[in-house]
């Protein structure tokens, strides 16, 4: 009984993870745009850190989710919102408004289709604390943290980079494949997230001008 | 010699018949069984959860010391080892096996189980809903949720019926084990197939664990520091039966050496010395043979306590041997001590009789085994004993035990105000204690040590366990009947929780609908072509691929050819959780609803109260444990109150006289009140057990007393009288004394209450109570007619 809602929320955190990197990602790109990012030794580390670099970033959204079962793609659309160190808000405008939205350790789904607002707190469901605790060593430039949960491949250039996320626990792997995360210097392009089951879903992202940094 | 072999053989006879009786008696152990014969119902259906039910199967352990992925290994270790054994039922650790059987049953009945399976959820319009919902949630952020059952379950009864069985908040777990918040310790719930009161079982269990633990330690790398924590009814009662066995037999061992000590100085003699058992052996049997033809049964307690009430038995034979004088047959001395004797018995008999007319079964059985334990003692001493003696015996030794009290008793006169002033400070430190002079803090009378029930309250609170108060209960008269008004129940309980006036409730119906209820749903779903029609005709303005859902119709025109749930059909988690609930009881079905997060209790007795279900009733179990306990306490002091006065009765009918009335009763009340006053001394209250402990007190006492008053015609004989109280006196201290050493608070209680007030009792006997030798021989009953009031009255202690 209790493993039927922590499956459920699993798959809810594994969104989760995608947006706040897509998030991060967005900050981090902003950050790359300066200096640093041409130096030769640009890598892992060099990205980690910057992305440490963050405050706070605001971003339009598209996603395409492919759905094995549907004959056409469901699109949705909205913002992201993200404020150093672990506030995290994701807005669907459309088809319908629904938000989803991380506040430290409280998670917030509003506006779903049951109309009613699930609040509830990652402490209680570890597989998830523990990944927005390697978001948010990520966000903080601890690689070691991310290589906790996630074996990470980047590649490319600062500007044309992808980075590949293979969940390396179980309960994860149960669920999604990989999460790519592709940058192209200032400008975050894209947020793929490939399911275990074929599905796909592909969030691209245009970040907001001006963010505080 | 005829007399003797009608004697003995009389008694063999009884032993035998005794024994023939007991060899077919019924042992019980259940609280039920000890509970008032008046217990509100929800006392008794309460009761027997706390015994019988669901409940007692649980065993919770944890294991710490080492890091967490090492007590993730142990955990998944012990789980893998644990499963298999026949001793368990369920074995969880948060693994996925943990709930397969759950997901699984509820997964292929979700059409019976679940409220949702209404007509209108198979009509187009209600399938078009259906689709048009999950589409939504297949494009949300809780999307995934869904994608893998979807096609066998648009309507979405899985997750209706995972969030009404998932209310309970679960521990959270770690790669697949259950962890505490700090990840400090890995938890694991198990049921037991045997119920927690069946200890033997549960010992069996137990060592299954231990040996599980051990070869998960073995077998896990770097777990070699690894703790094993346990706790659970049957961890309690085995834990208890252990301790109680061990302190009673190192006790008892040392009770009865100390004991056997003094009566071989005393006696020098190994057959009297065994001999000084008859009567005590005797009676015991024969109480036990009373009351199991009294009751039908014959409880635990009853055996255990029995036992401690009639120990004054041993005491006769002591009167008996030790008076005794050197060339004197004991018959003889047995036709001088007899009156004296037959009224201590008597004394006790009346004291204790008053628990006859107890409510509560155990204090009746308790009455009657010491009336019918002492009666049998005392005919045993008085016809069987004295034929069994070695002839010319005298218990050569009793002498110099006697003479630190006759040299007290010297100086009585003197002694006896200073006795009236402790009696007085005893009063005074009563009536100016403080507070309640009851304990009523029930978990002190409890046998298990407060280290443990730390370890039960950190664990249950670990595991999400919670500490249930408030039930709804109700019975009725068949199964079916009970499941059709929990359904009742539920509506009214879910309207509760919509009002946030109540966290959430179990009831059995949520487990096992009624059969009405389940036909009613297997009725609703649409044949296997009208339901394909609809559906399709739902799904057309929709981007579901066709022949998506086929594992749907699949599944429903299964459902609705699947025969009837009955318990049989449950797995083992969830029939234990249903057996929680319901409970054959009897002719009937008691229904028994934990409600959870009660925010309001007085707001949901009174909904529940208006919603007019019929006799379903509120029940707070922590009232109603405080109830029972209070009308316990109450009983004990009515009991002891109604004893005490039978006592005086009693004594003015057989001495004839209130002023040697008074000069017996004097001391015992004495005693009670400086013993109760130095037990209360720190502030402390008084428990159950030790009230028992002052009626023993007055019935070992009284004897002590009416010896003392007895008008001995030479100071020889008044020394053997005096060493043979001295020598009753020690053997019940050193015993009482001992017992008083143990941890367990029916033992300490009793034993440190009678030890205390027992040689209160002697020593003020002695001083109060002692006569003057008469001044020539004469027969005791003359000497006392011939003594007058005014010499009686010049001997009281008090004004």
């Amino acid at each position: 009984m209790i493993s039927g809602r922590d499956i459920r929320l699993s798959r809810v955190v594994v969104r989760l993870a995608a947006v706040l990197y897509a998030v991060a990602a967005a900050g981090a790109t902003s950050v790359a745009a300066q200096p640093a990012a041409q130096t030769a030794d640009w890598g892992l580390p060099q990205l980690m850190q910057d992305l440490a670099q963050v405050k706070a970033a605001s971003a339009q959204f598209t996603e395409r989710k492919t759905v094995h079962m549907l004959s056409a793609p469901l699109v949705t659309s909205g913002t992201l919102n993200y404020i150093a160190p672990d506030r995290m808000q994701k807005i669907t405008v459309s088809p319908k408004l629904e938000r989803f939205v991380l506040d430290g350790d409280q998670v917030t789904i509003a506006g779903g289709p049951d109309h009613q607002v699930h609040t509830f707190s990652l402490a209680d469901y570890p597989q998830i604390g523990g990944l927005v605790e390697g978001i948010r060593a990520t966000l903080a430039g601890d690689l070691a943290a991310l290589d906790r949960f996630y074996v990470v491949q980047l590649s490319g250039d600062p500007s044309n980079w992808q980075l590949l996320l293979q969940p390396k626990d179980n309960d994860l792997t149960r669920f999604v494949k990989w999460i790519r995360i592709v940058g192209s210097q200032d400008r975050i392009l894209d947020v793929e997230t490939e399911d275990t089951d074929g599905d796909h879903s592909d969030m691209s992202i245009v970040e907001d001008a001006g963010d505080a940094r | 010699m005829p007399a003797r072999r009608l004697a003995l053989g009389v008694w063999l006879l009884a032993v035998v018949i005794c024994v023939g009786v007991i060899a077919r008696t019924h042992l019980r152990t259940d609280m039920t069984a000890f509970l008032p014969r008046s217990a509100s119902a929800a006392q008794q259906v309460l009761t027997e959860q706390v015994s019988n039910g669901a409940a007692s199967h649980l065993i919770l352990l944890g294991i710490e010391g080492v890091p967490p992925q090492i007590l993730v290994a142990v955990s998944k270790s012990m789980a893998a080892r644990l499963r298999p054994d026949a001793a368990f039922v369920d074995v969880s650790n948060g693994d996925d096996a943990s709930f397969a059987g759950v997901r699984d049953f509820v997964w292929r009945n979700r059409y019976v189980l679940s409220a949702g399976t209404t007509a209108d959820r198979f009509t187009v319009a209600g399938l078009h809903a259906a689709l048009a919902n999950d589409l939504e949630l297949l494009g949300s952020d809780v999307g995934m949720l869904i994608k893998q059952t979807l096609p066998n379950d648009p309507t979405g009864e899985l997750l209706t019926l995972l969030n009404q069985l998932a209310a309970a908040k679960g521990p959270r777990s770690r790669d697949g084990a259950w962890l505490s918040a700090g990840g400090s310790r890995a938890l694991l719930l198990v049921h037991t197939r045997a119920p927690g009161f069946d200890i033997d079982a549960q010992q069996y269990a137990l060592a299954r664990i231990g040996d599980a633990f051990d070869g998960a330690r073995a077998a896990v790398p770097g777990a070699k520091a690894a703790r094993l924590l346990e706790t659970g009814p049957g961890v309690f009662a085995v834990r208890t039966r252990d301790t109680t066995k061990r302190d009673a037999t190192r006790l008892s061992l040392l009770a009865t050496a100390a004991a056997a000590s003094l009566l071989a100085f005393a006696y020098r003699s190994p057959r009297v010395l065994l001999l000084g058992l008859l009567p005590v052996a005797s009676g015991a049997l024969a109480a036990v043979a009373a009351v199991s033809l009294g009751f039908g049964f014959v409880h635990g307690i009853t055996l255990g306590f029995g036992v401690t009430l009639i120990g004054e038995s041993v005491d006769y034979a002591i009167y008996l041997f030790t008076q005794t004088a050197r060339g004197d047959p004991a018959g003889t001395t047995l036709v001088r001590i007899w009156p004296t004797l037959r009224l201590g018995a008597l004394t006790s008999i009346v004291g204790f009789s008053a628990m006859l007319f107890s409510g509560f079964v155990g204090f009746a059985q308790l009455g009657l085994f010491s009336i019918v334990g002492l009666i049998a003692a005392a005919a045993v001493t008085r016809f069987a004993l004295p034929h069994l003696m070695p002839r010319g015996f005298f218990a050569a030794g009793a002498g110099v035990l006697a003479r630190p009290l006759l040299a007290v008793i010297k100086c009585r006169r003197r002694l006896r105000p200073f006795i009236a002033l402790i009696a007085l400070i005893g009063a005074v430190a009563l009536a100016l204690h403080r507070g309640g002079f009851w304990d009523k803090d029930l978990s002190h009378l409890s046998p298990i040590p407060a280290a443990d029930q730390a370890i039960d309250r950190t664990l249950r609170h670990d595991l999400g366990v919670p500490d249930l108060r408030y039930f709804a209960v109700f019975r009725t008269a068949d199964e079916q009947q009970a499941l059709a008004e929990s359904e009742a129940l539920a509506v009214t309980l879910q309207t509760l929780v919509v009002q946030r006036r109540l966290g959430g409730f179990d009831v059995p119906s949520q487990i096992l609908p009624s059969d009405r209820t389940q036909r009613v749903r297997r009725m609703v779903l649409p044949d296997a072509d009208i339901l394909r029609t609809r559906f399709n005709d739902a799904r057309v303005d929709l981007p579901f691929r066709p022949g998506t859902f086929d594992p749907f119709f699949r599944d429903v025109a299964a459902a609705k050819t699947a025969p009837l749930l009955t318990r049989a059909s449950l797995p083992p988690a969830l029939a234990l959780q249903l057996d929680s609930m319901l409970v054959h009881h009897g002719d009937g079905w008691d229904v028994i609803a934990p409600l959870r997060d009660v925010a309001d209790p007085g707001g949901v007795a009174a909904a529940i109260a208006a919603a007019q279900l019929p006799g379903v009733a509120f029940v707070d179990l922590d009232r109603e444990s405080d109830r029972l306990l209070h009308t316990f306490q109450n009983e004990a002091t009515l009991l002891a109150s109604i004893g005490s006065l039978a006592i005086l009765v009693l004594l003015f009918v057989g001495l004839k006289s209130p002023a040697r009335v008074i000069v017996v009763a004097a001391p015992l009340a004495a005693s009670v009140i400086v013993t109760a006053a130095l037990l209360t001394m720190d502030g402390g209250a008084l428990s159950i057990f030790m009230v028992v402990g002052f009626l023993l007190i007055v019935a070992v006492g009284s004897n002590y007393c009416l010896f003392f008053e007895r008008r001995d015609h030479d100071v020889a004989t008044q020394s053997r009288s005096v060493a043979s109280i001295v020598l009753a006196n020690l053997c019940t201290v050193s015993a009482y004394g001992l017992m008083s050493l143990s941890g367990i608070p029916v033992l300490h209680d009793i034993g440190i209450t009678v030890a205390i007030g027992t040689f209160l009792t002697l020593f003020f006997a002695a001083v109060v109570t002692t006569r003057d030798v008469a001044a020539q021989p004469a027969a005791d009953r003359v000497g006392h007619r011939a003594q007058s009031p005014r010499e009686e009255r010049d001997r009281l202690p008090l004004p």
